[in-house]
């Protein structure tokens, strides 16, 4: 068992095709008044989650597009999220 | 000869206090409190282990012992890990089938060379034994390696370290839970962590499924899933925790003496004393907690191997399985205490490379956890690097060791 991805345009494809691209943490903290510990925060930090999370990937061998999945880091398969196509 | 065996380990049942939890029965977590017990005097000391010692990335490496890093906070750290296994043989009074074969890191390329050559360097510096070789003198030291052109990256050369070679590593978590549980450390196998209690800033239990614990003092030494224990507390680590793949081969007659790696080819491989040639690849290009094993890898372990040491053509894998690597952005681990918690300690991020450093990390960690002052050698790890932008150099190119290297 492997992973699958639907990218939104190509449809679902090999994960192999894909490259990831980091769990999703929020847009980029602003630069004004940042304090070490949150820029730390955002650059290196990871949840980690053990069970469904957001997360971006890129189409590298294909059509080139970044898109945001629902994924199980215990099972590698792709799930809906809550909040699927609503951000 | 086959009389009746003691257990190695006896079956306690769970303290409602220790002075001591370690998170993790694997080979940080045991040694540690091996030397708890030996140097330090505590053995009032649990480890608490969700499925059984060794299940982890203990039992799951693939036993390899080197001393052959790049940056001067690693190399003195590795390089007494590298000098204890002989006397860990017999002071744990078990055999770990110490073979002290040497490694060859080949390279493929004018750029590999000129970093091998830093490498090669800076072991010397610290007294480690480590030589530049040309394609030749590779293969003089394996008859089996093709050093011709005819190969997709040629070998240009090669770092040999002599010290290294490999272990029995089911035979060092056993021998390491013998000898702590006989100085009175309790090791629970098949019990969960479900929690770790903190008031006022200062570590006070452990929730397990068998019931909690007090304690004043634990450590998070549970490897891959050591982010998941952090979250507990509310920590959150720079960790990406990838599946790393390894396999065998079918038993054949010995024709490789040495521990050989490629990076450029992602694959290392030696024999085992049982003849099987013993082969880890690079880790799943995305985190994940599955261990599963993939047709892809088994596919590129082959075309690597047969590039390498063409004789292995036709021979037949028999085994395949996965482990957790806990990658840092810098490849080094991240072994820290009483930061930003009173009484929490922790000794994760080792990646693919924690097995080989395992007891000595222990040693110091005890010294650590029994004194409250942390050890000059052990300092370059702290957490708080990342926030100081004090990355540790064990990649040339930081700044992030992830899933898309």
């Amino acid at each position: 068992m492997s992973l699958t991805i639907t990218c939104p345009i190509c449809g679902k494809r090999n994960g192999y095709e894909f490259r990831f691209g980091g769990e999703e943490r929020g847009p980029r903290p602003d630069e004004e008044g940042l304090a070490p510990e949150a820029w730390c925060d955002y650059v290196h930090m990871r949840s980690n989650i053990g069970g469904i999370q957001e997360e971006w990937w890129y189409h590298l061998d294909g059509c080139g597009t970044w898109f945001r999945i629902w994924r199980d880091t215990r099972t590698n398969t792709e799930v809906n999220g809550p909040e699927k196509g609503t951000t | 000869m086959f009389g009746k065996y003691e257990r190695l380990w006896g079956k306690p049942a769970l303290r409602s206090s220790y002075d001591t939890v370690i998170i993790g029965g694997g080979l940080h977590g045991l040694a540690t409190a091996y030397y708890l017990a030996r140097d330090q005097g505590i053995n009032d000391v649990t480890v608490i282990e969700k499925r059984y010692i060794g299940f982890g990335g203990a039992g799951r490496n693939t036993a390899i012992v080197r001393a052959n890093q790049r940056t001067k906070e690693n190399l003195p750290l590795y390089n007494e890990g590298l000098k204890l296994w002989p006397k860990l043989t017999d002071e744990l009074d078990f055999n770990l089938m110490f073979f002290n074969c040497g490694n060859l890191n080949l390279a493929h390329s004018e750029a590999a060379i000129g970093a091998l050559r830093l490498q090669v360097a800076s072991a010397q510096f610290f007294g480690i034994k480590s030589e530049l070789l040309d394609a030749k003198q590779c293969k003089e030291l394996i008859p089996a390696l093709d050093v011709s052109e005819n190969i997709t990256h040629p070998i240009l050369g090669a770092m040999y370290h002599p010290p290294g070679g490999t272990i029995r590593h089911d035979a060092v978590v056993w021998g390491l839970a013998k000898e702590a549980a006989k100085k009175g450390v309790h090791i629970h196998q098949g019990t969960e962590v479900l929690g770790i209690d903190v008031d006022k800033g200062k570590v006070v239990a452990v929730e397990t499924d068998k019931g909690p614990i007090r304690t004043a003092r634990v450590l998070n030494a549970a490897g891959g899933y050591s982010p998941l224990i952090a979250s507990m507390v509310g920590i959150r680590l720079p960790i990406e925790v990838l599946t790393i793949q390894a396999m065998v081969t079918e038993p054949i007659k010995p024709l490789l003496n040495h521990v050989v790696s490629s990076g450029t080819y992602h694959c290392y491989a030696h024999q085992s004393l049982k003849g099987e040639i013993v082969t880890g690849a690079h880790m799943d290009p995305w985190p994940n907690y599955t261990t599963q094993t993939t047709a892809h890898y088994i596919k590129h372990q082959a075309e690597a191997l047969t590039e390498l040491l063409p004789c292995l053509g036709g021979v037949k894998f028999m085994r395949i399985w996965g482990g957790l690597a806990d990658m840092t952005p810098d490849m080094a681990p991240i072994i820290d205490g009483n930061d930003p918690i009173e009484g929490y300690y922790v000794d994760c991020g080792w990646g693919y490379f924690g097995f080989k450093s395992g007891p000595i990390t222990g040693k110091y960690l005890a010294e650590f956890m029994a004194t409250g002052h942390r050890p000059e050698i052990l300092k370059p790890f702290r957490l708080r690097r990342y926030q100081e932008n004090r990355l540790l150099g064990e990649i040339a190119t930081p700044v992030n060791y992830g899933p898309w290297n």
